[in-house]
């Protein structure tokens, strides 16, 4: 349809049809590196204030290292902005916690922890958190000088996402495929890049075919942990394969030729790393308790013997001070790893094809505000 | 290869190069010549679509080896991408506020510095502020409402205890004895309500609108009615002080702080959760010591010692060492026991129970006597 209103250039009925365009990616890997080196420090100097700027510059690196037909796109939005969403959303988020302690406090009074399903409200005000997110997200990304915008009702998106995942404990997950696809074309069909249309071709059906053992696989890894990761890493790379194909603007068209091994040697990476910092920590730990039991005047079985160590003040302190060095060098491996390696290898999985239906697109769109990013954030909910 | 595209000829300094130009109003990507003149003038095949001042040009985030820019006065979106090096070097050179916009060092440090001040007022609001706050709101609280809350307390103790409520007759009969002559010597009204709930940890608790439990454990490590009855009014003095609102008030407002100051409003991850222990628990020592000067108070009125309340308490929690206890919630065993017997007068007063009174409250749990 969108062909049709917004003909391409070369009318679409020659034989001479563009080959497929590859996605490239010319970030370097050390630059990436550094960013999220530095911003950690930052993050542990400011108590995690600078999360909103450092956000901000790894978006700002993926982005515009990100070449779809030769050009780069850009990433326009700013920790300001983040940091206003995210205050905003505190001023809207802790009127309803009040209110929400406070008719816990009248269900519990009826029944002992009645209270528990009120959870379900948040998780309503997370998908919600999570449709506006994406808006932000989108508003703020430039491809050859027209931004992508977005249209819907975050409520209504939430709604949506509610009742499917009320679906999704009815069926222990196995409607996932089409829950996934429901919503993905809510969002698609709301998504613009200029005057092109979004719309989303995938179907659950295909997913569901391409997926459905590691759902019978799934309670094997809640046993045998190690099995986890491979798990985990095929259906991510299913997902990502899966979500890419079935993208749609106007008549250009998306394909990812992503296998389902592809992924699965990221997430060992990230697990080898988690071990390596565990046992470096706990070394620390260890060296730490001796250090302070050496310079109290009881001796080294007693101290440790009576609960004693569990109250002094300077282990607590180089404790504290030790996991939050762990906590950080934690968040640079898994942005380096699952953020940058693997946006890359996703990327490099892409071929786009009928480009010339964005050869001359009308800027169109406004910009959204931050406000979703504040919630996801306050609320911990998830997206990059 | 520098002055390979400036051509000497036209005897200026002007230079000029290919780029690529996106107007901001439509994605068709232009093949324009750049040339720098008076203004940053961008041609394509003769014609000139826009000319950009110097002064005006921002640099924009670009890929590795291309010049991204955008002008103030242009469309917001309007791009020139440069790939020549030298034409780009040229071009920046000439562009005096190129990076005004992009946050430098006195940005970071900006940054770094209001973070720095919104922790240390958060801190201070946590150790100075919050203590006062929870005693200036405690007495502004409906007492029906900290009744309610004391209900939802009173539930999921009972649930995550399994506890039962004991009251055979005859162990019941002197509990309420017990209890009342507590009550009265403290001066505290009929609303208050106290039961023994049936299990083996030794402890006893005050809920929020006057409720007050002793377990059945506490009970069978006693060995007269006086380590009881202190207990009973320790007890009963933070029901006075309305020591749990002020506690949760107290906790609430610290665990929202702590959580703002991390991102996280919920305030679940482990650190928020180990600083809120630390402040919160100096703040229950002090509360607790205030319980124990009301005990000694309410059992020297009563004619009895309250020394034997110490000797239970230290029966219970054994020999707790020294150094300095900063995340426990009470104070030390020997320092509460070496308190209540200082100034402890002999007992002057009757026995709060008979033998038999207090063999019957021993047993309060079992069906049968």
């Amino acid at each position: 349809m969108n062909e049709m209103t917004w003909p391409p250039q070369v009318p679409p009925s020659m034989p001479s049809v563009p080959p497929p365009m590859p996605v490239a990616f010319t970030g370097k890997r050390r630059e990436f590196f550094d960013l999220v080196k530095r911003g950690a420090g930052l993050e542990f100097v400011t108590l995690g204030f600078y999360r909103f700027w450092l956000l901000t510059d790894i978006r700002r690196h993926l982005w515009a290292n990100t070449l779809v037909g030769g050009d780069a796109a850009e990433y326009t939005g700013r920790g300001k902005e983040l940091l206003i969403g995210f205050l905003v959303a505190l001023a809207i988020l802790v009127p309803i916690y009040v209110g929400y302690f406070l008719i816990g406090l009248e269900a519990e009074h009826l029944q002992a922890f009645a209270s528990i399903p009120l959870v379900a409200f948040f998780y309503l005000f997370g998908q919600f958190a999570i449709y506006r997110a994406r808006r932000y997200r989108l508003t703020r990304t430039v491809w050859r000088g027209v931004r992508f915008w977005m249209t819907g009702s975050g409520w209504n998106y939430a709604l949506r996402a509610s009742l499917w995942g009320l679906l999704m404990i009815l069926t222990l997950g196995l409607i996932l495929p089409w829950r996934n696809a429901a919503l993905e074309r809510y969002k698609m069909r709301h998504s613009h890049y200029g005057d092109l249309q979004g719309s989303f071709e995938g179907r659950g059906w295909d997913f569901f075919k391409r997926g459905w053992w590691l759902w019978l696989l799934t309670p094997v890894a809640l046993y045998v942990t190690p099995v986890a990761p491979f798990i985990y890493g095929a259906y991510k790379a299913i997902e990502w394969r899966w979500w890419l194909s079935g993208i749609r603007f106007g008549g250009v068209r998306v394909e990812s030729t992503l296998r389902k091994g592809d992924l699965i040697g990221l997430y060992w990476k990230v697990v080898g790393w988690i071990v390596v910092f565990g046992l470096v920590f706990s070394v620390y730990l260890g060296l730490a308790a001796v250090l302070v039991a050496s310079m109290t005047d009881s001796s080294f079985t007693e101290f440790f013997t009576s609960q004693e160590f569990m109250k002094s003040i300077p282990l607590l302190v180089l404790a504290g001070l030790g996991y939050l060095v762990f906590a950080l060098a934690m968040n640079i491996v898994i942005r380096v790893y699952l953020l940058r390696d693997l946006w890359v290898r996703v990327l490099g999985s892409i071929n786009v094809s009928g480009l010339e239906a964005a050869a001359n697109v009308a800027a169109r769109g406004d910009l959204a505000n931050a406000l979703g990013e504040g919630f996801a954030d306050g609320l911990d909910v998830g997206g990059f | 290869m520098a002055m390979d595209s400036a051509s000497p000829e036209t005897q200026t300094s002007e230079r000029s190069g290919p780029a690529v130009y996106f107007d901001g109003v439509s994605s068709r990507r232009r093949t324009v010549t750049l040339r720098l003149a008076e203004r940053l003038e961008i041609g394509e095949d003769g014609q000139a679509p826009a000319a950009w001042d110097y002064q005006d040009i921002r640099r924009v985030d670009g890929p590795a080896g291309i010049l991204r820019l955008s002008s103030l006065a242009a469309p917001a979106l309007a791009r020139v991408e440069i790939r020549d090096e030298a034409l780009a070097a040229a071009l920046v050179s000439r562009c005096t506020g190129i990076d005004d916009h992009m946050i430098g060092r006195g940005g970071v440090a900006a940054i770094v510095g209001w973070s720095l001040a919104a922790a240390a007022s958060i801190v201070a609001v946590v150790l100075f502020g919050l203590p006062l706050i929870a005693d200036r709101l405690t007495p502004l609280v409906p007492e029906a409402f900290e009744r309610r809350l004391g209900e939802v307390a009173d539930a999921q103790v009972k649930t995550m205890f399994d506890a039962k409520v004991c009251d055979n007759e005859a162990g019941q009969k002197a509990f309420v004895k017990l209890v009342t002559a507590i009550r009265e010597s403290a001066g505290l009204d009929t609303s208050v309500q106290s039961g023994v709930l049936s299990s083996s940890v030794p402890n006893a608790f005050a809920l929020p609108g006057g409720k007050v439990y002793l377990f059945s454990g506490l009970l069978a490590k006693a060995e007269n009615p006086d380590e009881v009855a202190g207990v009973l009014a320790h007890e009963l003095g933070h029901l006075k002080h309305r020591d749990s609102m002020r506690g949760l008030i107290h906790n609430g407002g610290t665990s929202f702080l702590i959580g703002l100051l991390f991102g996280d409003i919920t305030g679940s991850s482990a650190l928020i959760f180990g600083s809120r222990t630390l402040v919160t628990s100096s703040h229950s020592r002090e509360a607790e010591t205030n319980a124990d000067s009301f005990a000694i108070d309410v059992m020297h009125r009563l004619g009895r010692p309250a020394k034997p309340t110490g000797e239970l308490l230290l029966r219970v929690t054994g020999k707790e060492g020294k150094g300095l206890s900063i995340i426990s919630t009470h104070p030390l065993s020997e320092d509460r026991l070496a308190r209540m017997s200082r100034q402890d007068p002999p007992a002057s007063g009757p026995p709060l129970l008979t033998s038999e009174e207090w063999k019957a409250l021993k047993s309060i749990c079992s069906a049968k006597i």
